[in-house]
Parts: structure tokens; sequence; C-alpha cells
């Protein structure tokens, strides 16, 4: 009789924490994600206009040849409109963010490095704005990680998409090109981003309906 | 016919082949151009193209897209919902996040021109509708009225889901402005705009636009009229104001009624002196005697009683047997005194009583006394109507004879006792008198044979003395020698100087202003202006005389006419008045209407003259 007293007294104990943790989780559910929805904003906003300065001076030469499905991430399954979007559960759209943010590491470490040397009249500001893409990028991915360990262990399953290039060419026009088509696949990544954490954003947010 | 019409026919039709040809606008067709394609919600888009020139034929359009990473063409699914020269896509045919590379074909019976291929990202031409029942509405609140603009989001967006965020934008202008006053709303579907001016029309438009898109088109304007109102500040100032004014006429009319209320309160009046007893009306209506008739306080100053001034009792002493004693008291008490006490024993020593006159003392007293008796009785006798009464009758004491003034009243003159009385009654005095006239008072008090005449002799001195107070203790010593001195002496009754008084308590006196003889010098007393009085009538009418006359014919003629009157006592009687009148009583008809002098002094006493 003791023992099963002090056991059950133990199984309260800790289903009380796990309720507190767990309601305390939803609270903060919504401030994280809403705060990375703010973030994958702003970092969407970045790479349209960092593109921008891109074709400021230079025709759009090479988007012709390259298209986007040649991005190193376009293997990743994504819902390609918005029904199917919204049938694709939270975690699984948490997984998909966190999969192509996490596939941009590298490709923004090289644009980063290209962008010092890139032989554009543009430079100093296409390098201020990509050092502030990879700082965002950072930022959010750990934010995303974080809510993605409050989501649950099914959150956790990543794709892989490496990333082989480690140079963008040696000539000048080729530089700009892979330039530019990186710069591409990041926006549109990004976007699939801040779309699908908005989505996640307003389906948590049930008890806020002036935000959605 | 043969043919053989030549080449002229053949020229002329190629000639109209020619001409005719461009008129017809056989042609292939000129490139479209796409114009923009667009999704208002992100899961469906349009293009719109512009078509070339159709080539004059008739021209058909064809929007072909390909997707990227494939190169399956397809064809536009539809061309009509959008309008002319549009396509459509729907759900179905609207793929997110992938490359559509759009071109539009033209084409006619000539050929077919192929336009620009267009690379669209669906994410990227998204441009919502505009918003949706845009209300504006004029409210109030405590700073006044406001605009409130309300709207709702275009149908076709899903902001619920989240699939697609709108921010909101709203302009507002007066109708009659240029310039538009442009507001970020956000996400919210309604917005307030504040301090909007009172009378005018207002116009309001409202866009909205999503997180990475293209703003939507301006809603069409609503209109608003703003009524005409008052700014509650302004009409809050005026009350405080009207208030305001009215209470300080209310003040300024409180101060000028209770000014002197309100001068008293803020400048006190300083306090005056105040002296006790003084009243300023007095003053005012100028009767300053009842103002300081006011300040007087009674018992002040303390007056003393006039027992305090007057000077203390002066004993003097014969040792030689005789003991004159003069007592000076106050006059005005010893009067009343007098009649109150009739001896005073204040010592043994045979001092003076105030109240009575004293007699020198004789050694002998037996004889004195029986003899003093004898005459006092007969005196007493005479006079006893009146002088029994009185307190002052004299106790024969031992060692001291105290005779009453009334004792002097010598049995020969009725009129004395008569008068005594009189003159003891009226006697006031403050001047006591020393009518010890020479040194033969001494010797004739020092005899004894003598003292019996002395005594009788005395009661004219002291009724002399007496006449003037009865209180007034006159010591005379009046020395009476036997008619030889008597004439010679002048035993007047006029004041003596007392000169010392020697080691045996005896005074020296001296006349006061005839050392020489009293006689000759009898006249000179009444030198001053003193009228002598002849006779007194029976009707109390004084008589003056005219002129003087010697004393010693006086004494003369006393003596002749008073002969039984003992020498001492008419010598004495020289010098009075009473002289005369003694001789006129006795005598009266001859002696005194022929020589009606006077002797010595014509002062009259009116105390002897009232009858």
């Amino acid at each position: 009789m003791a023992r099963r007293s002090q056991s059950t007294r133990l199984h309260l104990a800790v289903t009380i924490l796990m309720c507190a943790f767990v309601s305390t989780d939803g609270v903060d559910m919504n401030d994280l994600l809403e705060r990375a929805s703010q973030l994958s904003d702003k970092l969407h906003s970045l790479s349209t206009s960092l593109t921008n300065d891109l074709d400021s001076h230079f025709p759009p030469i090479g988007g012709k040849m390259m298209r986007p499905s040649m991005c190193h991430t376009s293997s990743l399954q994504i819902p390609n409109d918005k029904d199917q979007a919204l049938r694709v559960p939270e975690n699984e759209l948490l997984s998909l963010a966190r999969s192509l943010l996490l596939a941009w590491s590298d490709p923004l470490a090289l644009l980063s490095t290209e962008s010092t040397t890139l032989p554009h009249p543009e430079r100093s500001n296409i390098n201020s704005k990509t050092k502030e893409l990879q700082d965002h990028t950072n930022s959010l991915g750990a934010g995303l990680e974080r809510l993605a360990f409050k989501m649950g262990p099914s959150s956790e399953a990543l794709s892989s998409l490496p990333f082989y290039n480690n140079n963008l060419g040696q000539d000048k026009i080729s530089r700009l090109a892979n330039f530019h088509f990186l710069l591409s696949c990041f926006r549109r990544d990004s976007h699939k981003i801040d779309s699908f954490l908005k989505v996640l954003r307003c389906r948590a947010a049930k008890m806020r309906p002036e935000m959605c | 016919m043969g043919i053989s019409s030549g080449p002229k026919p053949f020229l002329t039709v190629g000639v109209l082949f020619i001409l005719l040809s461009p008129a017809t606008g056989f042609s292939a067709p000129g490139r479209p151009r796409v114009i923009n394609c667009r999704s208002p919600e992100k899961e469906t888009f349009t293009c719109w193209w512009e078509p070339g020139d159709d080539g004059g034929l008739p021209t058909t359009y064809a929007l072909y897209y390909r997707l990227e990473g494939s190169e399956t063409i397809y064809e536009c699914p539809d061309y009509k919902t959008a309008g002319e020269n549009s396509c459509f896509f729907s759900k179905n045919d609207t793929s997110l996040w992938v490359d559509y590379n759009i071109s539009v074909v033209a084409s006619n019976d000539m050929g077919k021109s192929v336009s620009e291929p267009v690379e669209v990202d669906v994410v990227y031409i998204v441009q919502p509708n505009t918003p949706e029942s845009v209300m504006v509405s004029v409210l109030e609140d405590n700073h006044g009225p406001y605009l409130r603009v309300d709207w709702e989001k275009p149908q076709s967006a899903d902001t619920r889901s989240g699939w697609i965020t709108l921010v909101y934008q709203l302009r507002v202008k007066q109708a009659k402005d240029e310039t538009w006053e442009e507001y970020d709303a956000g996400m919210q579907k309604y917005y307030n705009v504040f301090s909007p001016h009172s009378g005018k029309e207002y116009m309001v438009q409202v866009r909205c636009k999503p997180d990475h898109g293209f703003w939507s088109e301006w809603t069409t304007p609503v209109y608003i009229q703003m009524p005409d109102y008052m700014p509650k500040v302004r009409s809050m100032w005026i009350m405080v104001a009207v208030i305001s004014a009215f209470l300080i006429l209310l003040f300024a009319w409180t101060m000028n009624v209770k000014q002197n209320s309100v001068k008293h309160c803020l400048l006190p009046p300083v306090p005056g002196p105040k002296i006790q007893g003084f009243d300023q009306q007095l003053l005012k209506n100028g009767k300053s005697e009842e103002m300081f008739n006011a300040l007087v306080i009674p018992g002040f100053p303390p007056t003393s009683t006039y027992e305090d001034l007057l000077v203390e009792y002066l004993e003097v002493y014969d040792d030689e047997k005789r003991e004159l004693v003069l007592n000076e008291k106050n006059l005005i008490e010893g009067s009343m005194k007098s009649k109150s006490t009739s001896s005073d024993n204040d010592s043994g020593r045979g001092s003076c009583d105030s109240r009575t006159l004293l007699m020198e003392k004789c050694v002998d007293e037996s004889g004195t006394e029986q003899e003093l008796s004898q005459y006092g009785e007969a005196s007493w006798a005479s006079s006893d109507s009146e002088g029994r009464d009185n307190p002052a009758s004299p106790g024969l004491e031992d060692g001291k004879v105290q005779m009453w003034p009334s004792v002097f009243s010598s049995p020969q003159s009725h009129n004395f006792q008569q008068q005594h009385p009189g003159g003891l009654r009226a006697s006031h005095h403050s001047v006591p008198e020393i009518s010890c006239v020479s040194p033969q008072v001494q010797t004739c008090c020092g005899q004894q044979d003598q003292l019996e005449g002395f005594q009788f002799s005395k009661p004219g001195l002291y009724r002399y003395a007496q006449m003037y107070s009865m209180d007034t203790i006159e010591c005379k010593h009046v020395a009476q020698e036997p008619q030889s001195q008597s004439q010679s002496q002048s035993q007047s009754a006029e004041y003596v100087e007392v000169q010392t008084v020697n080691q045996e308590n005896v005074l020296l006196v001296t006349p006061l202003s005839n050392p020489e003889g009293p006689n000759p010098e009898l006249s000179d007393f009444s030198g001053e202006d003193y009228s002598k009085v002849r006779d007194v009538t029976s009707d109390n009418v004084l008589l003056l005389q005219r002129d003087l006359s010697v004393s010693q014919f006086v004494g003369d003629y006393c003596q002749d006419q008073i002969g039984q009157v003992d020498p001492c006592f008419l010598q004495q009687q020289q010098q009075e008045q009473t002289c005369k009148l003694n001789a006129h009583l006795h005598h009266p008809a001859s002696a005194l209407q022929e020589d009606m002098r006077l002797a010595g002094n014509g002062y009259v006493d009116t105390t002897m003259m009232m009858s």
C-alpha cells in the first residue's frame, strides 16, 4: 500500500508538471511562431531587395539559362498550392521550413564570401545585405529548432539538401550569373518558409482571430 | 482565237495582284505582348496580353505556357473569364513556387507570331482585390468629434488560414483639397481620424497589400459631411471666464461695502494710550474742567488732617513754684474738646491743659484756693447761667489752678461775665498769645501777697487772652506792682515777644514793638489805621473815637472812676477798652461822654462789645 501510494504520488506530480509545461508551451509557441514569421518575412524582403540591387545594372542575363528547377533544394517535396499546404500537418510544415532553412546555410556563406569581391557597382550594398541575410537565417534557424522541440519529436526529421558548389565561377560573368542564380533560389525558398510559418501561426492562434 | 494575245494580259494581272494584295492585310499577325499577370489570392492568376498587328486577317491568339523543368506546353485553359485577350488560370492550373513560361501566339491565315515569353512565379504577382464595405461615420468623445472608417477584406483573400496576410492603408482628404493624408492601418480593419474640421466634407479611400505583393486598387471614395459643432474646450473657457468675472465683481462689491471692516482687519489701528478716567469726549466738548475733574482721584493728594500740621504742644515751665504752661493745640480740635473734657491730667507737672487756660501755680494754695474759690464762686455765680455748663470749668487741682475765662469776668462787670461766654465760645485763635508783658510779671507773680490781687487781676489778662481763643492759653505773667508801678507799667495786653527761655524754664518776654515803655507808646500800637471805638451803644453800634488820648489820662480817668477797683486791675483795664466800658457802665452819663477816649490801643474787640 505504501509503495503504491508513493508511485501514484510520483505519477501525479509528473503529470502536473507535464501539464504545466504543455500549457506554458502553448503560450510560448504562439509567441515563437509570431517571432519566426516576422523573421522570415524580413528574410524574404531582404532577398528581394538584394535581387533588385543585383539586377539594377545588369539585365538578367543568366536567367534564361539557369532555371530555378536547378536549385539544390528543388528536390524537396513541398505543397504547390493552398489546398495542399493547408492539408499538411503542422509539424511537417515546420520540418519543411526547417529543412529549407538549413539547406541554405552553406550557400549563404558562399554568397557572403563572394559578395565582397563581386564585380558589381552595388557590391557594398549587396555585401551588407548578404551579411544580414546570413544573420537572420541563423537566428531563424535557432528559433525554428526550438519550435520544433516544442512541437514534438516528429518535427525533428529533416531532409538533407546538400550544396556542392564551393565557388561561383571564375570569370566575372559566371560569378555574377551564379550569384544571381543562387540568390533567386534563396528568394523563393525564403518565400516558402515565410508562407509555411504564417500558416502555422494562424493555425496555432485560435484565441486571437483578429490576427488571421 | 488564237492564243496569240501576247504579253499584255500577263502584265496586267500581275500589276493588279500587286496592287490589291496590301489592302487586304494579308500578313502574319504581329507579335503580341503579355502585359502582366496577376494573382489576387495566391491561388489563381490571370494574364493579359496585348495583341499586335493582326495582319489584316482574322488572328487568333493562343497562350501557351510551360512550367519549369518540363517541356510540356500547355495552352491557356480559360480565355473567357478574364475578358478579352486574357488567360485565366484556375486553381488546378496554378502551381506555386514554380516559374511559368508564358507566351502568346497570334496566328492568322498568313502566319503566326509569337510574343516574348514571360517568366512568372505566381507568388510574386499577388495583388489582392480592393477592400470591401468601406464605411465612414462621425463619432464623438471627450475631445470632440472624429471620423471612424470601417472596411472588410476582399472576399477572395484567405487571411483566416494565414495563406495570405493583408495590410491596409487609407487616405482622407477634404473634398476640395488636393492632397491626401495617408494612414497605415496595419492588419486591422478600422481606423479613427481625429480632429476633423467642422462643417467640411471628407473623402475616404482604402487599399490593401499582401505581405509580399502589390497594392490593391483604391476603393471608390466615400464621402462624409462633418457637422457643425463648438469645441468643448472653447465653451469651457468661456464659462470659466464668465464665472470668474462674476466672482470678481462680487468680491469687489463686498470689499466696497465692508471696506471699513476690511481696513480695520488689514491695517489695525494703533492703540493709543489709555488713561484711566480720561474721556476724550469731554475734551472734545471743550469742557476741560469736567475732564480734569474726572481725572481727579478721590483721596489724592493725601490730605493730612489739620492735626498733623500742627506743632506739638509746647510746654513751658516755671521752676519757681509757678508753672506756666503754654499749651497750644489745634484750635479747632481744642474747641471741640474743651467742652468735653474738663481736665486733662497729662502729667503731674501741672502742664497746661490744652483746653484750659492755665493759672500759675502758686505755692500757697490753700489760701489761694479759698480766695480763689470765693472769687470763683462769685464769678461763677454771676455767670452761672452760662458758665456752669462750660466744660472748661476749672477744676482746682493740686498745685494747679485753673480758672476759666469765665472766672475772669469780674464781678464788677456784668458785661464781662456776659461776654465771657460769648468770648468763650467765640474764641478761635490760631495764634497763641503770650501776653506775658514784662519781666515784671514774674516778680508780680512771685509775690504772694499780691497773688491774690494778681489773681484777681488775672482774669483780666486771661480774659483778654480768652477773647481770642478758648483754647489758647495764655500765661500771662502780669506783674502788677503797686500803683506806683502800675502806671509806669503798661500792663498792656499787647503782643510780647518771647526772647529766651532761661535756665529756670522761664520765658523771658519783651513787648513786641515797645521795649521802652508801653505807656507812651501805647498810642503807637495803634499807629496803624485802626479806628478806636469810643462806645458801643445799646444798639450794638460802635462809636469810633476820633483821636487818641493819652493812656495816662485814661488811666487817671479810669482810676478816678473806678476807685474801688483794684488798681492793678484798673491799670489793666487802662489798656483795654473794657476800662472805658466799665467806666461807662458805672458812670455812664458824664464821664464817658466827655472823654470818650480810649486808652491804649484803641483796638476794638468785638467780642467784648457784644452785650
